[in-house]
């Protein structure tokens, strides 16, 4: 090779390195704070929700020194109620599952060898909301304000204004907000591991972590809906006297129970699986070899997944339902506990098989399971019925929930920071400081949790604000406090750890630990993640495929180049992450600051009724998600295919199933399709409860209800109509069927309105006509939606944005349809005919 | 301070007076049972305990041998023989076991004879934050009490457990596990004393601002005292100093608080006809005290915070100790 | 005539055996309870519902042992051991039959706990 040439090409590789890194740069000043680079995002969701961690934690040292000695004033009982309130609410919803999405949304791109998530303007989206609610939720503490009815909210101590303020509808306003950011987010992980893997990156290659976060991903989609549609009722009793829990007019008050503990129990697995997954990472690369049962991780992980779904009922063993239904739930608790099980021998069978280097990460990670598995042990205990009612709603859960959160996932967490921290900052904590904070954590926490078992056993209830003395329990608690602040200490040590200045440190070296998999490439200088995109051919590349790093950083795979100015990355398939097309994602935008706050602005007007308000937030809201929506996705590119680099040319463009937004409306659609079965379990379930559920009301009619289902159906065929002559090209006559389609939803909606309103059903009278109307107010809901989504195919097609070539969003809207269609034609049928087969 | 009454005062205080209470321990451990469902329980818990004991050391003990000693790689066949058998094999077989152990003690634990009912039912009420308690014995008119529980000792009582505001949970942790009380609904719970006793049952449901201040005292008795027992509860008792009673009425105690033989027929508050017999007030927080009952007349909003009785400290002092002095001898 | 096609190519037999726990986890749950709270509904006693739940049981046991078969057909008969990684569609097809069949038998053992209430309790009990 000539030096001419030499020379030539090491200046193409300036200029190609140049332009990828404008085109993935940080907007510079204030306008940092519009990035939705996935580096920022995680770091700042992290950060956040450490912060509201902290915050928590705070909370529990107040109660801490209010139960030190029997018969304390030192809080009042109304400021005790909602700090734990508080505590609950905030470790749950603010740190343990957003930590979790900041950690996937900050590592998944790296190791999957991908550039960026999916959605990244979705992700920016996500933790704008999660901010401003939980800050909405935490500040209430500081007007007293707050919430003070439990973070479980159960009614009617929670719904019946005589006994709770608007507390109560901060918690459901607010959290309500960070579920749907939730969802968000598991939408954005599903599909990301799913079609964004980097090319070669089989299943049976994808890291552990990716695994974990797939399948937490997935219960997500199924744990939460229900709470959303839980919530729903819950408001519509508070703002409006819809007797959902109210006994007196046919509610009940374990419907909400029910619903609350379907999302309550997965949410254990949901924080606790990512953290296990965290030390999947880390246990290999300290033991210095592959994962010896990957196959066995992966029928962990989702065993978990499945069974935790049948464990809800275990939180209302002393509700006085049947035994033999209890029985059931004790059956599935016990069964969940062999999952759980096999993940902690599958990292004692790795380290047996390799040569363990004792690291700080992983002090804490043994640490965390050897406190984890008494949680574990504990949990076996409570899960049997008859050991339940004892120790049910005592200290003794206090004990176990906190051995099994902070063992099995607070350690965990703190392990991650200090093994993940030089991807952050290049550099490595401190090691000393990593084993005084380990110590004074490991014994602290002991201390303080240890005792609560026994407390529990001689008869403490949970949320107790003072307690008599001489009745056993005095240095039980004294004992816990001080243990509670040497934990706080150590907690604190990590913190200083974290902030303390390390500009004098020196760059630490790349890959640090010597770690296996593919995110210990990226660089934290960079913000594009990859240099290119790598070709995968083992499950800890860097250890196998020799000269990896450098070929990725000179640019010698896939799509070293940003020559037309996107962020772009691979879409592969999900089998064997074949490459099939380019992806061009989102990149700086206002967007999404503007319809989080706008949405997020909706939310807390609602909360003290300012009706006005809430509708002009609301319009802001829906228009900045048009606007999003029509700048920023369903492009079509300058041309169809794209060279990426080693002979591979791909399209730029797809739609249907194809596309990696049919994906996430599909994702989200199943999301919303179990809100909704949650609403006709409801239905049913006060079907069950009463001998006659109707109380004598008249039904809806049946005949407005066949003519609505009927409708629906219509309207749903003329638009799989649509979509088919789109693609034959006839774009007049799709036009002209979508108006069809779209007076017919209308006319559906009117027919659907009149079956609860002709017998004139009034939903305040009884819980029968209000389940009636909340699932006609479902289906019309999501037909308004639906006719707005006519509209914008409508437009889209007018404005040249959808073509018989590029018809993503009208394939997405037909997948919407497909779920409106089961939705309304199962919602008709039930109130239509059931109460008459009855 | 002081808001609390140690209840071995109180188990003093019945042993030495009238009501017959044999033993005078008094507990709200599950770790002491003194009933039929709390031993078998306790056992279980034992068992669980030791179990899980050895458990913890085992993989602990592995763990930490894996990471610090071992220094012999194990074969990659080996070490996946180890989760094959150490996560699933084992586990299994273990939880099998458990799970069957417990569904085996399930139907004992509260045996709702249909057959043959039982003798006594009480039926009791959770309100924000006391306890309403009717006796229906098998034979004989129903008998009204509040914030205390007797029970006989060796018989099976079954109770109806309902609320009138919030949930609550019905709980008596040595005589057996808990049951929730919840609106709307009618839930049972079977329980039987083995030893007599007398014992504190807390609230265990969350179910507002005073929930930790919200208890009762539960009696075993031997069944003959405890017949006797109820038989003068049957009867109006007489108060000490009638001059108390008609200030009470007078003041509109009653319409709130039911006292038998008397005017006052309230059904918002705890019936108050024996109230002088009873170990504590106040739901289980005060000691049953002239004093003490007088200090609740008076600020009730200072002893249990959110409370739905109001204040009565502007009525003069010596109103408030008369109508206190007259409960106390309401026996 | 295959009942089941001899390649699956897709990701969501994963989950089969799985789904087939939930199902009957459900059937047995919702059965027991619908008849503990109408009892009126069906004129049936308790030993109804157990046989209902044997029933059940036998059914989720054989699609699981099914399901279990055909992941081991995917496992090649277990002639070749984990760990499954070399970048190859083979690897990763016995990858996916041997974490099936893993999945099928953890299935199995906890639809055994699932019905394991019936063998106990002879009412509903409230």
């Amino acid at each position: 090779m000539s030096a001419a040439v030499k020379e030539r090409s090491r200046e193409e590789y300036k200029a190609q390195e140049e332009r990828l890194r404008a085109v993935w740069a940080n907007p510079a000043g204030w306008r940092y704070w519009t990035s939705v680079n996935n580096y920022q995002i995680g770091l700042w969701y992290g950060s956040a929700a450490f912060a509201f961690m902290l915050f928590a934690g705070a909370l529990a040292l107040l109660m801490r020194l209010q139960l030190a000695v029997p018969d304390n004033d030192f809080l009042s009982a109304d400021f005790f109620n909602q700090a734990f309130t508080l505590h609950g609410t905030v470790m749950m919803f603010l740190f343990a599952v957003p930590i979790f999405e900041a950690v996937a949304i900050f590592l998944l791109p790296p190791m999957l060898g991908a550039r960026e998530m999916p959605f990244p303007r979705l992700g920016a989206f996500s933790f704008w909301s999660f901010l401003l609610g939980g800050i909405f939720v935490c500040g209430s503490i500081f007007f007293n304000a707050a919430p003070s009815a439990g973070w479980f909210m159960y009614p009617p101590l929670a719904t019946d204004k005589e006994f709770s303020g608007i507390g109560a509808d901060i918690w459901l306003l607010g959290l309500s907000f960070i579920e749907v950011a939730s969802i968000a987010a598991a939408v954005e992980l599903i599909v990301g591991i799913m079609k964004c893997r980097a090319p070669g990156m089989r299943i049976n290659l994808m890291p552990l972590f990716a695994w974990y976060l797939l399948i937490v991903a997935g219960m997500i989609l199924f744990a939460f809906p229900p709470l959303i549609a839980g919530d729903l009722l819950f408001e519509m009793e508070r703002m409006f006297d819809w007797p959902f829990f109210d006994a007196a007019r046919g509610g009940d008050p374990l419907l909400w129970q029910h619903l609350f503990w379907i999302f309550g129990h997965p949410e254990v697995y949901i924080i606790f699986l990512p953290a296990i997954a965290l030390m999947a990472m880390i246990v290999p690369t300290f033991s210095q070899r592959p994962i010896v049962g990957y196959s066995w991780i992966v029928l962990a992980a989702v065993g978990t997944g499945f069974l935790s779904f049948g464990l809800w009922v275990h939180h209302m063993f002393a509700t006085g339902l049947p035994q033999i239904s209890l029985a059931f739930f004790s059956a599935a608790s016990e069964a969940v506990a062999i999952p759980t099980g096999v993940q902690i021998f599958v990292f004692i069978a790795t380290m047996l098989a390799g040569r363990v280097i004792f690291s700080t990460p992983m002090l804490f990670g043994t640490g965390g399971l050897a406190i984890f598995v008494i949680g574990g042990l504990t949990g076996v205990m409570v899960a049997l019925a008859p050991f339940d009612w004892q120790a049910h709603d005592t200290y003794f859960v206090v004990a176990h929930l906190h051995y099994v959160l902070i063992g099995g996932m607070l350690f965990p967490v703190v392990a991650g920071l200090y093994y993940y921290y030089p991807l952050i900052d290049a550099k490595k904590l401190s090691d000393l400081l990593g084993r005084l904070a380990f110590w004074l954590m490991f014994c602290g926490f002991n201390i303080a949790f240890f005792p609560m078992h026994l407390s529990g056993l001689r008869g403490m209830p949970r949320r107790v604000f003072t307690y008599p003395a001489e009745i056993g329990w005095d240095w039980l608690n004294l004992i816990s406090t001080a243990g509670a602040f040497i934990f706080a200490a150590g907690v604190l040590v990590v913190v200083f750890d974290v902030i303390r200045p390390k500009h004098r440190q020196p760059r630490g070296e790349f890959n640090p630990w010597n770690a296996g998999t593919l995110e210990w490439i990226s660089e934290p200088e960079e913000n594009w993640g990859v240099r290119s995109i790598p070709i995968v051919r083992s499950r800890y590349p860097l250890w196998d495929q020799r000269d990896l790093a450098r070929k990725v950083n000179e640019g010698r795979y896939y799509l070293p180049d940003a020559e037309e100015g996107w962020r772009e990355g691979l879409v592969t398939s999900v089998l064997d992450a074949e490459p099939i097309q380019v992806l061009r994602v989102g990149g700086t935008s206002h967007v999404t600051i503007v319809s989080a706050l706008s949405l997020g602005a909706a939310f807390i007007a609602l909360t003290f009724h300012w009706w006005i308000a809430t509708a002009l937030a609301s319009i802001i809201c829906f228009c900045a998600v048009i606007y999003w929506l029509w700048t920023g996705t369903g492009e079509i590119p300058e041309k169809p295919d794209k060279d990426v680099g080693l002979g591979l040319s791909l399209p730029l463009y797809a739609s249907g199933s194809d596309s990696v937004g049919w994906w996430a409306m599909f994702i989200t659609m199943v999301g919303d399709g179990t809100a909704f079965a949650s609403l006709v379990f409801g239905y049913f379930f006060y079907w069950t409860i009463h001998a006659d559920f109707t109380a004598g009301i008249a039904g809806p009619d049946a005949v407005w209800s066949l003519i609505a289902a009927s409708l629906f159906a219509a309207a749903w065929g003329l638009m799989v109509a649509a979509r088919t002559v789109n693609r034959r090209g006839t774009t007049a006559t799709m036009r002209g069927l979508l108006v069809l389609s779209l007076l017919t939803t209308v006319a559906a909606s009117a027919a659907g309105l009149a079956a609860p309103l002709s017998p004139g059903m009034d939903p305040t009278r009884h819980v029968y006509p209000a389940i009636v109307w909340i699932l006609v107010i479902w289906v019309l809901a999501h037909a308004a939606l639906g006719t707005v989504m006519q509209a914008y195919c409508l437009a889209r097609s007018l404005a040249g944005r959808l073509t018989p070539n590029h018809d993503m969003d009208l394939g997405n809207v037909v997948l919407y349809w497909h779920f409106l269609l089961i939705a309304a034609v199962i919602t008709f049928a039930i109130i239509g005919l059931f109460p008459a087969a009855m | 301070m002081g808001r609390y009454f140690s209840l071995s005062a109180a188990s003093l205080l019945l042993a030495s007076g009238s009501a017959g209470a044999q033993s005078v321990a008094s507990t709200q451990s599950a770790l002491e049972p003194a009933g039929a469902e709390a031993q078998q329980v306790a056992m279980l818990f034992w068992v669980m305990l030791s179990g899980g004991a050895v458990l913890w050391l085992g993989v602990v003990g592995l763990l930490l041998h894996a990471a610090l000693v071992n220094r012999r790689r194990l074969a990659e066949k080996s070490a996946s023989r180890v989760i094959l058998w150490g996560g699933v094999v084992f586990p299994s077989v273990t939880l099998c076991a458990l799970l069957a152990y417990a569904l085996w003690l399930m139907p004992g634990l509260r045996p709702f004879a249909q057959a043959s009912p039982a003798a006594l039912r009480i039926e009791v009420t959770g309100k924000q934050f006391w306890w309403d308690v009717v006796y229906h014995p098998a034979q004989g008119p129903p008998v009204a009490s509040a914030n205390e529980i007797r029970l006989p000792v060796g018989e099976r009582v079954e109770l109806t457990l309902k609320s009138a505001d919030v949930i609550h949970s019905f709980w008596i942790p040595p005589l057996g596990g808990k049951m929730d009380m919840i609106p709307g609904r009618s839930n049972r719970l079977s329980i039987m004393a083995t030893k007599p006793g007398i014992f504190r049952g807390p609230c265990a449901e969350y179910c507002g601002t005073s929930h930790a201040l919200m208890a009762f005292s539960a009696v075993a008795m031997a069944p003959e005292a405890f017949r006797s027992w109820l038989a003068v509860q049957a009867i109006p008792a007489e108060g000490a100093g009638a001059s108390g009673g008609a200030l009470f009425l007078r003041h509109g105690c009653g319409s709130c608080h039911s006292v038998a033989g008397t005017d006052a027929r309230g059904l918002i508050g705890p019936d108050l006809s024996h109230v002088g017999s009873r170990a504590t007030v106040a739901a289980g927080i005060l000691p049953n005290t002239e004093d003490a009952v007088a200090r609740f007349i008076a600020r009730p909003d200072l002893i249990k915070p959110g409370s739905s009785m109001p204040a009565f400290d502007m009525l003069p002092p010596d109103d408030i100790r008369a109508i206190a002095a007259w409960l106390r001898g309401l026996r | 005539m295959r009942l089941v096609p001899k390649q699956i190519e897709t990701l969501w037999t994963l989950f089969t055996a799985p789904v087939v726990w939930a199902a009957h986890f459900l059937v047995c749950y919702i059965g027991a309870a619908i008849y503990c709270a109408k009892p009126e509904l069906v004129e049936l006693s308790f030993s109804a519902v157990r046989a209902g739940i044997a029933a059940a049981t036998v059914i989720a046991l054989s699609l699981i042992a099914l399901s279990a078969w055909l992941a081991w057909q995917q496992w090649g008969f277990g002639t070749d051991d984990p760990p499954h990684d070399d970048p190859t569609r083979r690897d990763r097809t016995l990858f996916q039959g041997f974490a099936t069949l893993l999945l099928s038998g953890l299935s199995f053992i906890a639809v055994i706990f699932t019905a394991l209430p019936a063998l106990f309790l002879t009412e509903c009990i409230r």
